[in-house]
């Protein structure tokens, strides 16, 4: 039998050009969390946030909510992001929002890169998808 | 409006019958599919086999991934595996979903234990013997202290410890 499973689900919806929103679940035998969080595409930037927290262990816990605030402004294009994410939200709030939030931002990337390939398809059915994504990671650097 | 991006992303711990753990780690999402599998022995929980196969599109620093993930073979779950698995695993040349994917299972690991505990502390509704067994948590797992806004100094559920 099982005795512990966790489960991430991430979506990313292009609401414009310039903003991509994350919805992020995470749902294990222990704890339960939602995030939703708008991030500018160009410079990484988190420009709003939301969360839920659906099941934890503890009376305290549901203070972590308002810390999620201090992630708004914070670049997930910047080295050390996600530490900054663990030590910020995680820390002085919950660390099961931090992880959340963490693979929404990791998720920045793939999501674009998922939405252009989708465009050059449209374009072109016969596209060598191997070759445009090595391009496309190519141009990230 | 519809999805541009979907990723999904599982981990499982189950015990087997002489005490080893598995841990199963599995993502997909619309460019990639990995999977991870960890066998975890207990007590020292050691790492005694690692597998991982990758698909789709499989970033250039992944292509080795069956080879590389053998690296943690050996490795113990306990303080320092962050650096550690970093090493071995990490890097400019390294492999950074195999890292995620160590970390994360090993942090399943330590959740499977957790959760008797956890589960335990529900048997009582009373707010004042909750309270009475979240403390006697921290006491035995020091480390949590300052891991969270449940136990930072101020917290309600620190009053009276002196951690």
């Amino acid at each position: 039998m099982i005795s512990f499973q966790r489960n991430q689900i991430v979506g990313a919806e292009f609401i414009d050009d310039k903003t991509i929103r994350f919805n992020g679940i995470q749902e294990d035998h222990i704890y339960g969390m939602e995030i939703s969080m708008d991030v500018r595409i160009d410079d990484g930037k988190i420009l709003k946030i939301q969360g839920n927290m659906k099941r934890y262990t503890n009376f305290v816990c549901p203070q972590a909510v308002p810390v999620l605030q201090t992630a708004v402004g914070l670049s997930l294009r910047e080295a050390g992001w996600d530490k900054q994410v663990m030590r910020e939200i995680g820390r002085k709030g919950c660390e099961h929002f931090a992880e959340i939030v963490i693979e929404c931002g990791r998720c920045l990337d793939p999501a674009v890169m998922s939405r252009d390939l989708g465009l050059a398809l449209k374009q072109d059915p016969g596209l060598n998808q191997e070759e445009y994504l090595a391009h496309w990671t190519a141009g990230k650097k | 409006m519809t999805l541009k991006f979907l990723r999904n992303k599982v981990v499982e711990v189950k015990a087997r019958p002489e005490g080893d753990l598995v841990v199963s780690w599995r993502l997909t999402d619309d460019l990639f599919k990995a999977e991870v599998e960890l066998i975890v022995q207990p007590p020292d929980l050691e790492i005694i086999e690692a597998d991982a196969r990758l698909e789709r599109f499989i970033p250039l620093s992944c292509r080795d991934a069956s080879e590389q993930i053998k690296k943690v073979e050996g490795v113990s779950i306990g303080s320092g595996l962050r650096k550690i698995v970093a090493g071995l695993l990490g890097g400019a040349d390294g492999c950074a979903i195999l890292v995620d994917a160590v970390l994360e299972s090993s942090n399943a690991v330590i959740l499977h234990f957790t959760r008797p505990g956890i589960e335990m502390g529900e048997s009582t509704t009373d707010p004042d013997e909750k309270l009475v067994g979240l403390r006697e948590m921290i006491k035995l797992n020091p480390r949590l202290v300052r891991s969270c806004i449940a136990f930072q100094d101020d917290s309600p559920i620190m009053k009276g410890l002196d951690i």
